[in-house]
């Protein structure tokens, strides 16, 4: 009989490659952002805040971050009421061409980011919205549209038809079904959806890279741009800035609906 | 549900505002009423990729830059004859069959490990250390990737520190697939995950008590039963890596052009807006074409959005 190599330990170096993998350029920005040298090396030069201190006096990012901000809040804001009427609708309703329409509504993740973002920056562009910071908001929900429609639609084929009929039969009208009885219940996917929108639209970076310019450039897009040139503790500092937010939206996540629940089978 | 009368004599109002503009005989149509917005929204992609098909019918006139009247197919012709653009799209398609690879290899082991532990603290580690790196984004994950392999970073200094040569551990092929893979390693988990809790640990069981090893178990019995995850995951990594951008820019440093950044320079560096949306037009049927045949050949897997109308 050939060797067979012990089950355990097979997974563990896989899964703990994977693990180092995935959190080590994490670690190291962390790391980095606190180094008192002017470049990043091992082993670093001591410790301080002087890159923290020095992003504060940088109005650029300052600046940059703010936008980053109000773009993904437009964002959010657009895909909670379309992107829930969307999968309420896919899933309650007998709808003809259903497939079809699921074909469609897949399009932004199927048409590549890099085409949509120049699709969308010469359909702007001819509409002359380009330059103003609301269009990138609405790109960024249009891109990931189909996260919102996910998120929601788990919850509303977890809702029992019968409780909306009840509904009905208890002399509600419909609007105050739709208000009193499905949309709470498929609230836990409305805002496991929400904070994915808000949270990809605040990293997002192709179709920024084409819908924004120098004045409305955002955050991902500096990073980018300054990634370019040279590689200082700054952009560390900056990048902090972002792992916060993602551990934020991580531990929100969490709080709100359990990070388990993406454990269910479908 | 306890309501003020104020409440309540809102509700009623709202009640006839909406029976007065939808009124009954259209509740039938009340299904499309709620995608309507949706559809509109994703109109606006299908109204640029117009323009896109428009803009590559037309050849890039040299002598004022912009793109003439004719219609033409010129710019797909380029297309076929520079064989730059076949080594582009060589090179991006092996990557793309490398990187779902890798990360499939990778990725069920983890998805395995994550819903079969016994522990949840692990399990909540493993779920933490996938969100994270999806929520940070790419950019700042290739920026650390350069801060540990780049020319002064992390990994050079500490062999110099040794004595030893520094290493070209960046903006060579390799450095971008594993980039991809470490990006692409979340989406993959995440889709493999439900068709894995669905597979009973049982059945595992009882493969092992009728004597198949673990390797046998996994590769007879959890494989083919997670079929469904797996096909979505590498359709997934597969479409995302063949049109992903930043990567090959970051870690490749410009020596490893993807298609994504072939269709990126004939916009901003040649300026030729009609090749560069003849490219984007190709990448979207080549995506397509594959994608179909893979949901052909194996079902659409766990990509489906089916919401199970009563």
């Amino acid at each position: 009989m050939s060797f067979i190599p012990s089950k355990r330990w097979v997974l563990w170096s896989l899964v703990s490659f994977s693990l180092v993998t995935l959190s080590l350029p994490t670690l190291i920005i962390i790391g980095a952002s606190f180094t008192s040298g002017d470049i990043i090396q091992f082993p670093p030069d001591g410790f301080s805040l002087r890159w923290y201190r020095r992003l504060w006096e940088l109005d650029s990012f300052i600046d940059a971050f703010g936008r980053t901000f109000v773009v993904s809040l437009i964002c959010t804001v657009i895909a909670i009421p379309i992107g829930t009427l969307a999968a309420i609708g896919l899933a309650r309703y007998r709808l003809r061409f259903q497939q079809a329409l699921q074909v469609y509504l897949l399009l932004p993740f199927t048409i590549p980011l890099v085409v949509s973002g120049i699709a969308l920056m010469i359909f702007f562009g001819e509409v002359r919205i380009l330059g103003n910071l609301w269009p990138v908001g609405l790109a960024l929900c249009l891109i990931n549209l189909p996260f919102m429609i996910w998120s929601v639609s788990a919850t509303v084929n977890a809702l029992d038809p019968e409780l909306e009929n009840a509904a009905y039969n208890c002399g509600a009208p419909p609007v105050q079904a739709f208000f009193a009885v499905t949309l709470p219940a498929v609230m836990p996917g409305v805002i496991t959806g929400a904070l994915l929108m808000f949270i990809l639209a605040f990293n997002e970076f192709l179709v920024s890279l084409f819908l924004t310019d120098a004045r409305t450039v955002t955050l991902p897009v500096q990073i980018y741009n300054s990634i370019r040139s040279v590689i200082t503790p700054d952009l560390a500092a900056v990048s902090v800035v972002y792992i916060l937010v993602a551990l934020l939206a991580v531990w929100l996540l969490d709080r709100l609906v359990g990070l388990d629940i993406f454990l269910k089978s479908r | 549900m306890n309501r003020s009368p104020l409440s309540g004599s809102f509700l009623d109002a709202l009640e006839a505002v909406a029976a007065a503009l939808w009124p009954v005989r259209l509740r039938g149509a009340t299904g499309w009423l709620f995608i309507a917005p949706a559809l509109l929204l994703v109109g606006l992609l299908l109204i640029g990729l117009g323009y896109m098909l428009e803009y590559s019918l037309h050849e890039l006139d040299l002598s004022t830059y912009r793109l003439q009247e004719a219609y033409t197919l010129g710019n797909y012709a380029v297309l076929v004859d520079q064989p730059v653009y076949r080594r582009v799209l060589l090179r991006t398609l092996l990557a793309a069959v490398l990187v779902t690879a890798i990360t499939l290899f990778l990725a069920v082991p983890y998805a395995y490990v994550m819903v079969r532990t016994p522990s949840s603290m692990l399990r909540k580690l493993l779920l933490v250390a996938l969100f994270l790196p999806f929520f940070i984004g790419q950019v700042v994950r290739a920026y650390g990737w350069l801060i540990i392999l780049g020319k002064e970073g992390i990994i050079n200094s500490m062999l110099d520190a040794v004595g030893l040569p520094a290493m070209d551990l960046i903006y060579h092929y390799p450095a971008v697939v594993f980039g991809l893979v470490q990006y692409m390693l979340p989406f993959a988990v995440l889709l493999i995950v439900p068709a894995i809790t669905a597979i009973g640990e049982d059945i595992e069981l009882a493969a092992e008590s009728l004597g198949a090893n673990w390797l046998q178990a996994f590769w007879y019995v959890l494989l083919p039963m997670a079929k469904p995850g797996l096909v979505g995951a590498g359709i997934v990594v597969f479409t995302l890596t063949l049109t992903d951008f930043a990567m090959p820019e970051i870690l490749g440093g410009g020596t490893t052009d993807f298609i994504a950044s072939s269709i990126y320079d004939s916009f901003f560096q040649l300026s030729n807006a009609g090749l560069g949306a003849a490219l984007s037009i190709a990448l979207v049927t080549i995506g397509s074409v594959l994608v179909a045949i893979v949901f052909h050949l194996a079902g659409a897997g766990t990509l489906g959005v089916r919401g199970q109308a009563e």
